[in-house]
């Protein structure tokens, strides 16, 4: 892949909703002078950016597990109003056994369904009829997936930052081993 | 987690570089998530297996099928064509899983090759 950057020592990486990007080194040495820090600031500065790249990585997890969760209760939904409309055709009632309280069940006869409740949170419940009910699911369902989607890719995103700033910690870190040695073999020659 | 290590090699990285470890990273997630959802996959199969067998078994007309939070009461016919259902679209989704998971391998084989390649010991590319 061939890179795309216009400064020939660095290579910026755009920010991605409120996530900024990491910078790509290409030389450690104009790194440090351009940065105008010193090996341990620098590490420290670094560092520093991983711990916030982490913290943003854990919100972003949070709401990845809530959004695996919601997405199946949606599908739940789905589920028994198209179940209820599939029987509203036959005249039959529908008969099912739910739960009370925990470990008790008792049985309910549903007769012809032609309206249902959906609870939409915040103490709030709207009585919907089956279409409008199965509409209003899949439209739900349907952003649940496109957040879904939009939150992983951010996540990827920020993922590649970490490594990116893992691996110039790890360049920077050797770069300074490195010129301590150069200083030392020096220093043994002109003694 | 797979960490690049400090070692004695002068080799710069390129952005190339940094991009082929930034893609074995993210193909990294995606496995282990891959795994675990190939976990789960096998697991409602084996339970749709185990549902059907004992549909055979029984001799009840209704059965309580679970629909949502409530329990249905549904023929026994209709269950069992309910359980095929579910249970095609599981192993079709258990194939595409498998399928992804040996792309990704293949992948990250590949990528590993480069890396080693070129960094040798400086990096370490293995599950710890």
């Amino acid at each position: 892949m061939a890179s795309t950057s216009i400064e020939t020592t660095t290579t910026t990486a755009a920010e991605r909703r409120g996530i900024p990007g990491a910078q790509f080194v290409e030389d450690v040495q104009t790194y440090l002078s351009q940065l105008g820090l010193d090996v341990n600031s620098a590490l420290s500065f670094l560092q520093e950016r991983l711990q916030q790249y982490k913290l943003v990585e854990m919100k972003l997890l949070a709401q990845q597990r809530d959004l695996q969760a919601k997405i199946p209760d949606i599908e739940k939904c789905l589920d028994v109003v198209g179940t209820l409309q599939a029987k509203k055709g036959t005249g039959e009632a529908l008969i099912a056994d739910f739960e009370v309280s925990e470990g008790i069940y008792s049985r309910a006869h549903l007769e012809d369904a032609d309206s249902v409740c959906l609870w939409l949170g915040a103490n709030v419940m709207l009585e919907y009829s089956c279409e409008e009910a199965t509409s209003l699911l899949q439209n739900n369902l349907d952003n649940a997936r496109a957040s879904l989607e939009v939150l992983i890719a951010d996540l990827q995103f920020l993922r590649d930052q970490v490594t990116i700033t893992q691996v110039t910690i790890a360049r920077v870190y050797n770069w300074d081993v490195h010129q301590r040695r150069i200083r030392q073999a020096t220093a043994a020659k002109d003694s | 987690m797979q960490q690049e290590q400090g070692g004695k090699s002068d080799t710069e990285v390129t952005w190339e570089d940094q991009q082929n470890i930034n893609k074995f990273g993210r193909l990294n997630n995606r496995i282990h998530e891959l795994l675990d959802e190939i976990k789960t996959a096998k697991e409602t199969n084996d339970n749709l297996e185990d549902a059907s067998n004992e549909l055979i078994l029984t001799d009840e007309e209704v059965i309580r099928f679970q629909v949502g939070e409530v329990f249905v009461h549904v023929p026994n016919d209709e269950v069992e064509n309910r359980i095929e259902e579910m249970k095609e679209a599981t192993s079709k989704n258990l194939e595409k899983l498998e399928e992804e998971k040996g792309t990704i391998l293949a992948q990250m084989a590949e990528l590993k090759k480069i890396l080693y390649g070129k960094f040798k010991d400086s990096i370490n590319l293995e599950e710890d």
